[in-house]
């Protein structure tokens, strides 16, 4: 992989290096920024949608000057789908001088890239890296798998079936009989626990629990008569993907009566293809275009004019994300021309920032960021459509981080830098 | 070729692969850690595929089992670790070596369909079952341990975990090269050749079959180990069919008739997967062409084609074969650079961020690849992979015609044979 140089420039040779040295002292390398992020594959689709948002804040960011007089770097890094190549892709990272990593779609990557940075910064003291998570929602990622260096940049099962519950029992169509059916792994075990653990508090009785394969379910129909023979009047469920549309589906054809709440129905495509099934569900997501005045309407506009489309489904959570990470970098001073990556962390400990949502804020003791949710209905008089269909996601109630939140887990024990 | 001419070629190869961590960045020396695991893999694979006929469609299993062993071992003892780091493998080892036992026994009691459909089934028993044992296999996030200091050794740095797995592929692919020399390797080919005439001829074809089997997946076994000790961490995905698929691919690509014909294919594939993934998003898309082309005009693996060349020089002299060689190379290279040209393109014209620039446009901006920009609407533009592909057909055209002109007619000149020998 070496030139052989002519002999020419191996005579200039010393008197570049130390002009490259002189330089090096004078401007620092910039921060990079790696992505690692599935871009091929079965799941690419969530990963383009996470790019997009933090491809946004990030030109955003380097348009208001960058971070030390230099542009900050975006390299996109393709993990493939899996946590080998995510392992392998963040080896690589590191060799390229990343010290942010971000990375959102699937828990199962969360958890080694998580992982791969403790120890990474076990063993090199001074050169560590900071994961920014801004979509890997298992619980264990700030409970047992807690780190100083992984920051959570969007809500988690109790967070966000709290938001869920609140809303659909403002908006009178929870009922007092609830019906949970979840994928079996990390996420849906996850929801079936925050389903139960909202119980009180939304005032319903989870009349059965149901744990299903994860995609690769084609008929839905002998879950629906169990939904129908419980006599619950809400399904409170976190699937995604085809397990969401198949169960809704199944539902319609069944008459089934009772209402959805889901978390992932903004997912691009879900409402184009469910067509009107969808009328009347509800979800808690972290952004609605309609639900923040004239702050929102700035935001999509900008989004839209930059990227083409009205920011859905992962994108704004990336977005805010990213300018959280923005507003740390900005208030982090370089050390030497370089970051100080455990000085921004605890930068980023105390940031706070303004989203059309409302304010952003860091919890410290376990990294767990603490943004509004919104609970919307999809309805056909929504303001902004989905998909291209006649029909949308109408707010229903915007709760606060702090309304949002949920308690620390006490399996959270962090190790923090002196 | 002679033997002293093999050793030496031998020797060589293992002297640059010794020297690679002083001559690679860290990132590319792990991705030479993963062409080396691959390698293996493909290889032990191979074995049962290539020399005993049984096209398994799960191995992902057993190379999975090896990876978790080996992780538990790690984590034995409260992080201590059952054994030193260097000897973990050995763990994969004997947990591949247990469950090819068992699922080896139902599987090779068929051949053919049946028997792929069989380790087909073990293995997605494995992959659904998996995440429900959060004992054993941590669901959906893994498990994760961490490389213990051993033999004055600390494992920190990627170079140590290079030597290390260097050191036991090549223990493993010398032990798998030594098996074929041995009688129970000659029954094995015997078996891929005719299963009746062995069990006629008094053995039990069975247990041949299972012995390939176990052999095989013990060696994908210590690949997954290999893994496992490299990322310190493994989850229920190493199941995934993909990861079975991928095996199958590589070893077909570069050849399952030659000994290192599987190991060439999985370092060849696995350095492409690194290198060209983060080029472009139609990575998967060359990969599957790759296959089907090799699979079309190269049934024999890229191996194949050494041996074609040296049967080329032997019959009608070196001139003619190297400017053959030559001709086909440029040929592909063309070729491929056209491909290359129009799936960039026409990736980039279909992708979300253009149309949306479209859109706001009103007009079609011109494409910048290859450190131009290329207007998508310009004839100009597609001339280019046009004419790159008319001299890829020009020049196998003329590569074709020198073949089938012999100067001194041949009786078997005119096609290359299909069948390679297998050494």
């Amino acid at each position: 992989m070496r030139d052989s140089l002519p002999p020419s420039a191996l005579r200039a040779l010393p008197a570049m290096v130390t002009l490259a040295c002189l330089t090096g002292l004078a401007q620092a390398a910039p921060v990079k920024i790696g992505l690692l992020e599935t871009l091929s594959g079965p799941q690419a689709s969530t990963g383009q949608s996470f790019r997009s948002g933090v491809k946004y804040a990030i030109d955003k960011m380097n348009a208001s000057g960058g971070w030390n007089g230099q542009p900050v770097q975006l390299i996109e890094y393709d993990n493939q789908g899996g946590p080998a190549g995510a392992s392998d892709k963040l080896k690589a990272a590191i060799a390229d001088g990343v010290q942010i990593v971000v990375q959102g779609a699937s828990s199962a990557i969360g958890g080694q890239i998580t992982e791969d940075v403790r120890k990474h910064n076990l063993r090199n003291p001074g050169k560590e890296i900071v994961y920014v998570n801004v979509g890997a929602e298992a619980m264990e990622l700030t409970g047992e798998k807690c780190n100083f260096h992984h920051f959570r940049f969007t809500g988690n099962a109790q967070v966000r079936t709290k938001a869920l519950v609140a809303g659909m029992k403002q908006a009178g169509t929870l009922g007092s009989k609830v019906y949970a059916i979840n994928q079996n792994y990390s996420w849906g075990q996850d929801m079936e626990r925050a389903i139960g653990d909202n119980a009180a508090a939304g005032g319903y009785q989870v009349v059965e629990k149901t744990l299903h394969d994860t995609n690769k379910i084609q008929d839905f129909a002998p879950y629906v008569s169990k939904i129908v023979s419980s006599g619950a009047e809400t399904v409170i469920t976190g699937n995604w993907s085809n397990d969401l549309l198949l169960l809704m589906k199944a539902s319609k054809a069944a008459g089934l009566k009772a209402r959805f709440g889901t978390v992932f129905l903004d997912q691009p495509g879900n409402v184009a293809n469910a067509g009107d099934t969808a009328l009347g569900h509800f979800i808690a997501h972290a952004f609605n275009p309609e639900a923040g005045g004239a702050d929102s309407t700035r935001f999509v506009d900008d989004f839209k004019a930059k990227t083409g489309h009205v920011p859905t489904f992962v994108e704004p959570q990336a977005a805010f994300g990213l300018e959280m990470v923005a507003a740390a970098l900005k208030a982090t001073k370089p050390q030497g021309g370089a970051l100080n990556v455990n000085a921004f962390a605890k930068t980023l400990e105390t940031t706070r920032i303004r989203t059309p949502m409302g304010e952003v804020s860091m919890r410290a003791a376990d990294h767990q960021v603490l943004m509004p949710f919104v609970v919307s209905v999809v309805a056909k008089d929504a303001k902004y459509k989905a998909d291209g269909t006649d029909m949308g996601f109408k707010p229903v109630k915007v709760f606060t981080a702090e309304e949002a939140a949920a308690p620390v887990q006490a399996s959270c024990k962090m190790q923090r830098p002196d | 070729m002679s033997r002293s001419w093999t050793l030496l070629l031998l020797g060589s190869g293992v002297a640059l692969l010794a020297a690679l961590p002083a001559l690679l960045s860290a990132g590319l020396l792990n991705a030479s850690i993963q062409m080396l695991i691959a390698a293996l893999f493909a290889c032990a694979y191979s074995l049962l595929a290539g020399r005993a006929g049984l096209l398994s469609f799960g191995h992902a299993a057993y190379f999975g089992v090896g990876a978790f062993a080996t992780l538990h071992a790690m984590n034995a003892f409260a992080g201590k670790g059952l054994l030193p780091t260097p000897l973990l493998p050995l763990v994969g080892a004997f947990a591949g070596l247990l469950v090819g036992l068992v699922a080896g026994w139902f599987a090779t009691k068929r051949s053919g369909t049946t028997f792929a459909m069989i380790t087909l089934a073990v293995a997605e028993l494995l992959h659904s079952l998996a995440p429900q044992l959060k004992g054993w296999f941590g669901g959906e996030s893994g498990i994760s341990a961490m490389r213990m200091p051993a033999w004055g050794l600390t494992f920190g740095s990627t170079v140590e975990v290079y030597y290390l797995t260097l050191a036991w592929v090549l223990l493993s692919l010398a032990l798998l090269h030594f098996h074929g020399r041995t009688p129970l390797g000659r029954l094995t080919l015997a078996l891929r050749e005719n299963g009746h005439r062995l069990k006629f001829l008094g053995y039990d074809a069975h247990g041949v079959g299972l012995s390939a089997f176990v052999v095989s997946s013990m060696f994908a076994g210590i690949a997954g180990g290999l893994q496992a000790i490299n990322n310190e961490a493994a989850n229920y995905v190493v199941f995934d069919a993909s990861v079975s698929a991928a095996v199958v691919l590589n070893s077909y690509i570069g050849g399952v008739g030659s000994f290192l014909g599987p190991a060439l294919g999985a370092a060849l594939m696995t350095f492409f997967g690194y290198a060209v993934s983060d080029a472009t998003r139609s990575w998967l898309l060359y990969q599957g062409m790759l296959f089907v082309l090799v699979m079309m005009f190269v049934p024999v693996g890229l191996t194949g084609l050494f041996g074609a060349a040296a049967r080329l020089k032997a019959r009608r002299g070196w001139r003619l074969a190297v400017s053959v060689s030559a001709l086909a190379v440029v040929a592909t290279l063309c070729a491929a650079a056209g491909v290359v040209f129009v799936v960039e393109m026409l990736q980039r014209l279909c992708s979300h961020d253009y149309r949306a620039l479209a859109a706001m446009g009103g007009s079609w901006p011109p494409i910048a690849l290859f450190g131009r920009s290329w207007p998508p609407g310009s004839v100009a533009t597609w001339l280019v992979p046009a004419a790159l592909l008319a001299v890829a057909g020009l020049l196998g055209w003329t590569a074709r015609r020198a073949l089938v002109s012999p100067a001194v007619p041949q009786p078997e000149a005119a096609a290359i044979d299909g069948q390679e020998a297998l050494t």
